[in-house]
């Protein structure tokens, strides 16, 4: 059961990935949408704790950095292409200035959350602004060969990023487990520990919750998972709550053309 | 005879009594049975998805867009 909603979300990921490398990549058209979208709501359904905000920031760090890498190189192609790219560069100036605002980010902060917003925001605006400038300089033939070029090579470097973002992730969901554990009435350390060392996934987590869950009578079953779901959707109403509150609070847009 | 008729009259007394006593201790118990009916059953799907919300896929990532 576990393991069919998340074949779906890698189903959509796997769908996501073919839009980024097709020829016009379909974000393009859902970017014109308003920033504060489902997606960015959903994001910040876990960040009512430090730990939360934590793993949303460093993952918007790695996003950030990733688009910067790929930005030097296409922009070193486009020079050797013979084409001024000093626009290009000055975008890139602004991403760097807001890889460090992102980096310095407090995620203590009780406004993390309207930074988070703000900042993902601004990022998505160079973003948008530098694939942009990229069009009006390239036809599409060219385009495409850049993208073919830069697509791999910047994974690498990213590595890193991806072991402190996946550590943050099991933190947190080693809290949830207790959580949960906590609901259930009865907690299983070593599958806790199991879990945190790598030795079984995260699917197979839920499988063995799902199971303790399921080994209840009817009305403890019921108890269990209305309180679940109690949690999870006051976590997204105050999500909702905070991206609501978090609009129009921020420093502005990023550069506008 | 007289005795035999009054201890079967005091036993049948004594039946009677377990068996009103028995209806009168048992009558919350069958209330307590229809509001376990009434108690929804638990779809193993919506359970799963509320299981899987609980917690963050370690492979997520954040999408700020293509720069190309």
């Amino acid at each position: 059961m576990v393991s069919i909603s998340s074949l779906v979300l890698a189903d959509d990921e796997e769908d996501q990935d073919e839009q980024d490398f097709g020829d016009e990549p379909q974000e393009q058209e859902n970017e014109t949408q308003e920033p504060e979208d489902n997606e960015t709501e959903e994001e910040i359904e876990i960040m009512n704790n430090s730990l939360g905000a934590e793993i949303r920031l460093l993952q918007l760090e790695k996003a950030l950095l990733k688009n910067i890498l790929k930005g030097n190189m296409a922009v070193e192609v486009i020079k050797g292409l013979g084409y001024n790219t000093s626009e290009l560069e000055d975008i890139l100036d602004d991403m760097e200035a807001l890889l460090e605002e992102v980096k310095t980010a407090n995620t203590t902060s009780n406004e993390s959350v309207q930074i988070f917003v703000e900042l993902k925001r601004e990022a998505k605006n160079y973003t948008r602004q530098f694939r942009e400038t990229v069009k009006e300089l390239l036809d599409d033939v060219k385009i495409n060969e850049i993208r073919a070029t830069i697509r791999e090579m910047v994974n690498g470097e990213l590595q890193n990023y991806s072991k402190r973002i996946q550590n943050r992730i099991r933190h947190f969901n080693r809290n949830q487990l207790y959580r949960l554990y906590g609901i259930i009435g009865e907690t299983n350390n070593s599958f806790i520990n199991e879990y945190m060392n790598g030795n079984i996934t995260l699917n197979q987590t839920k499988l063995q919750i799902c199971k303790m869950i399921n080994q209840m009578t009817k009305e403890k079953k019921y108890d269990v998972f209305s309180e679940i779901k109690e949690e999870n959707i006051k976590g997204k109403i105050h999500a909702k709550y905070s991206a609501e509150n978090g609009h129009g609070k921020g420093k502005g847009n990023g550069r506008n053309k | 005879m007289n005795k035999k008729i009054s201890s079967i009259f005091f036993l049948l007394i004594i039946f009677v009594s377990i068996t009103l006593a028995y209806v009168y201790f048992t009558q919350p118990a069958a209330d307590e049975q229809n509001y376990s009916g009434s108690v929804e059953d638990v779809d193993d799907d919506q359970l799963s998805d509320e299981i899987d919300d609980t917690f963050l896929e370690e492979d997520d990532e954040i999408e700020i867009g293509e720069m190309v």
